[in-house]
């Protein structure tokens, strides 16, 4: 399992669009990953759980992935949310 | 238009097909994906005719066509570009692939087994019921006509390896007669006959490994997965020929090839090795379920209905095919009626105890179709989600085939459960009745003595409406069943009143593009949004410009009021729900200022999205143009 942290620098936080886009990236790997804000948790894939975690600025956000091609898949999420977060 | 033109200039424009790296498409658009942009002449193709817009996105060129012709300019543009098809079911498949290999490897199997279930049953009836005749009338076995239709019945179980090799050259996408020739080669006539070894015919040495080990003359009869495991192989290296070898010696170069490794290795190699890992799968199996006093098959009966959960029970079939080409003797069939029966009379057992509608209308017809050996919808759809019943018909299907092994109840075919198995284990009737009546019978008194019916779960949920409207919910609700539990269609009511548009016409890529998922948007003429149906508001943005709410009939649908709208924080926007209400179909959930939103330089069209698309068969809109508040907007296919 490989894990990271990542402070959200976008303004509105992680709304519809980034949250699609996000999801739609996640779907690429076979690996299971999550994102949790302190105690909840949702699937990056799954929109709604992802949205309704209500991440805003300044969140501390942990994703983790699991799965074969786990550093990839987090390498790919890191990317992502340093480009669009 | 002339779509085949249309795709060839739009081909010449993106820097032809060396520049293409795929291609797919959605309802209105072309989505390519280009190698290098700056070779794509944007000019040019927004005048290719047809060509409604052109725009790159997510890392596709876009191309907008429109509805009806897109898939035809597709065709021919695939074709003159050369490229494979990309499709939804790429998608799809490639989900698929993600699952654990243990879980594709019972999948295969199933996939392989599942289509020579008909040449198993027609055979293996046909021998019950001979049996069955031969018993009452004893001369009738002399005579020719009963070996006549003799033949009949044992015809699928002495060429059993060539169904299989068939139908596994289908699955493993390979040539499916060259298949049927593995399968051939692995029970000519001119090799000694499994069953006569068995019996101590003689057989002679036909290569030997280093003289360390010696592959005898022996045909593959009663076999199953050596056969599997060399077509797979076969499939692999004539795919892997056709790529290779020069299209002019193909066509005979290939099979010859193909058939001449794969012949060689199967009747040294794999053959031997699988046909013992086979023998002691088999063995392993046999002695589990026969442990005796029915100890074995008890413990078998208990742990089916939990292997069908877990999807493992495809894999029962080559068991299943094992014990029948070995001796025609399928003693895992009664353990799997008896715990099938068993789960279908714990679910009668919850359809006859509940008062509550909507359940009783689905154990009912579940109960019965597990008596008839699908047990798919008792097992899901009731018993497991009560976990009591699901025990009451391990219990009851422990106690069922503990009984059948005592009793020796053997099936001469597979693929058949339930109360149609009396045609298969006709041999043994009395055994199979008593079987079948102690499976039942424990399975419905333990799970009516263990399970209590529930309140309906709705309840709590409202808020103690008054009588007059329990009623009407009452009303209501019947009408949702009728709907959920009829072909499977599901209709998204507009939670606004306006102007409805197709997605893709959404002046923004990701609601357009679907990556959001598939639905419609409304260019609202009123400023109010209501619960499309009854459900759980999951999210409101502190914004208050996009809902997330879980209908009651699966949908997942995020309602976003305006495109980019977040940037309003809020103002202009009013909600009279908060994350973790209920709501039911009509009730008001945000309020907007439609000129407020305009004032600021946004665009109001409101995307309806089911979010969970791809958890149905298809999402598609229902109308365009003028719609009122609650009119059928988003139809659902399962």
């Amino acid at each position: 399992m490989k894990t990271f942290d990542y402070v959200i620098k976008d303004e509105i936080g992680i709304h519809a669009r980034p949250a699609g886009n996000l999801a739609k990236k996640c779907k690429e790997f076979a690996s299971v990953i999550t994102i949790a804000k302190g105690e909840k948790e949702a699937g990056a894939t799954k929109l709604m759980a992802v949205m309704g975690l209500g991440v805003k600025c300044g969140d501390t956000i942990t994703v983790k992935a699991e799965g074969e091609d786990e550093d990839a898949a987090i390498e790919a999420v890191k990317e992502f949310l340093e480009a669009n977060l | 238009m002339d779509y085949r033109q249309s795709a060839k200039e739009i081909l010449e424009a993106i820097g032809t097909s060396g520049n293409l790296v795929s291609a797919a498409h959605c309802a209105t658009r072309l989505r390519l994906v280009i190698a290098d942009n700056s070779k794509v002449k944007k000019e040019v193709l927004e005048n290719v005719d047809g060509v409604k817009g052109v725009f790159e996105a997510q890392g596709q060129l876009q191309i907008i066509i429109g509805t009806g012709t897109v898939n035809k300019v597709y065709d021919e543009f695939i074709d003159l570009a050369g490229v494979a098809a990309a499709s939804k079911d790429d998608v799809k498949a490639a989900a698929a692939s993600k699952a654990p290999w243990y879980k594709r490897m019972i999948k295969t199997l199933g996939d392989i087994f599942v289509p020579i279930i008909p040449a198993i049953v027609a055979t293996g009836l046909l021998n019950g019921l001979l049996g069955g005749l031969s018993r009452a009338f004893p001369h009738l076995s002399d005579s020719y006509f009963f070996g006549l239709l003799n033949l009949f019945s044992n015809a699928a179980l002495v060429f059993l390896p060539i169904l299989i090799a068939v139908s596994a050259a289908k699955i493993f996408k390979g040539n499916i007669y060259l298949g049927a020739v593995i399968g051939m080669i692995m029970i000519h006539t001119d090799l000694v006959n499994a069953w006569s070894v068995g019996d101590g015919a003689e057989t002679t040495t036909l290569w030997s490994w280093f003289g360390l080990w010696d592959i005898q003359n022996t045909g593959y009869q009663g076999h199953v997965i050596p056969v599997v495991i060399a077509v797979f192989l076969m499939c692999k290296l004539e795919n892997w020929l056709h790529k290779k070898v020069p299209e002019v010696i193909d066509l005979f170069v290939t099979p010859l090839v193909t058939v001449l490794v794969t012949g060689f290795l199967t009747m040294t190699l794999i053959g031997p090795v699988f046909a013992t890992v086979e023998s002691w799968v088999l063995k392993g199996a046999t002695s589990l379920i026969t442990i005796p006093f029915g100890i074995g098959a008890f413990l078998m009966g208990a742990v089916y209905a939990p292997t069908v959960v877990a999807g493992v029970h495809h894999m029962y079939n080559a068991i299943e095919l094992s014990m029948l080409a070995a001796n025609n003797m399928n003693i895992w069939m009664p353990i799997a009626t008896a715990a099938n029966v068993a789960q279908g009379a714990a679910a009668l057992a919850v359809a006859l105890k509940t008062k509550q509608k909507k359940l009783k209308s689905m154990a009912l017809p579940a109960s019965l179709s597990a008596f008839l050996g699908i047990t798919e919808p008792a097992i899901f759809g009731v018993n497991l989600r009560f976990m009591k019943p699901l025990i009451a018909g391990m219990i009851g299907g422990a106690c069922g085939a503990a009984v059948a092994s005592i009793m020796n109840v053997y099936a001469t075919a597979n693929g058949v459960t339930g109360v149609f198995g009396f045609l298969i284990t006709t041999e043994s009737f009395v055994g199979y009745l008593l079987t079948f009546v102690v499976a039942s019978a424990v399975a419905f008194i333990v799970s009516w003595a263990l399970w209590q019916d529930e309140k309906p779960q709705e309840a709590p949920a409202a808020p103690a409406p008054a009588p007059a409207e329990v009623k009407e919910e009452v009303k209501e609700e019947v009408k949702e069943e009728v709907k959920e539990e009829g072909p499977s269609d599901i209709i998204i009511a507009s939670p606004l009143k306006g102007n409805a548009i197709a997605l893709a016409d959404v002046p923004d890529d990701t609601f357009a593009s679907g990556v959001l998922g598939q639905g419609a948007a409304v260019e609202p003429s009123e400023g109010l949004v209501v619960a499309p149906g009854d459900g759980e508001i999951t999210t409101l943005f502190d914004t208050k410009h996009a809902i997330g709410i879980q209908l009651d009939n699966g949908a997942e649908l995020l309602i976003h009021i305006g495109v980019n709208t977040v940037e309003m924080k809020g103002e202009g926007f009013e909600a009279f729900i908060k994350e973790g209400d209920k709501v039911k179909k009509g009730d008001k959930l945000v309020k907007f200022d439609i000129d407020k939103i305009k004032a600021s330089g946004y665009s109001t069209a409101t995307p309806v999205i089911v979010t969970n698309t791809d958890d149905f068969a298809d999402v598609t809109h229902v109308t365009t143009g003028s719609v009122e508040q609650l009119a059928d907007l988003v139809k659902i296919t399962k």
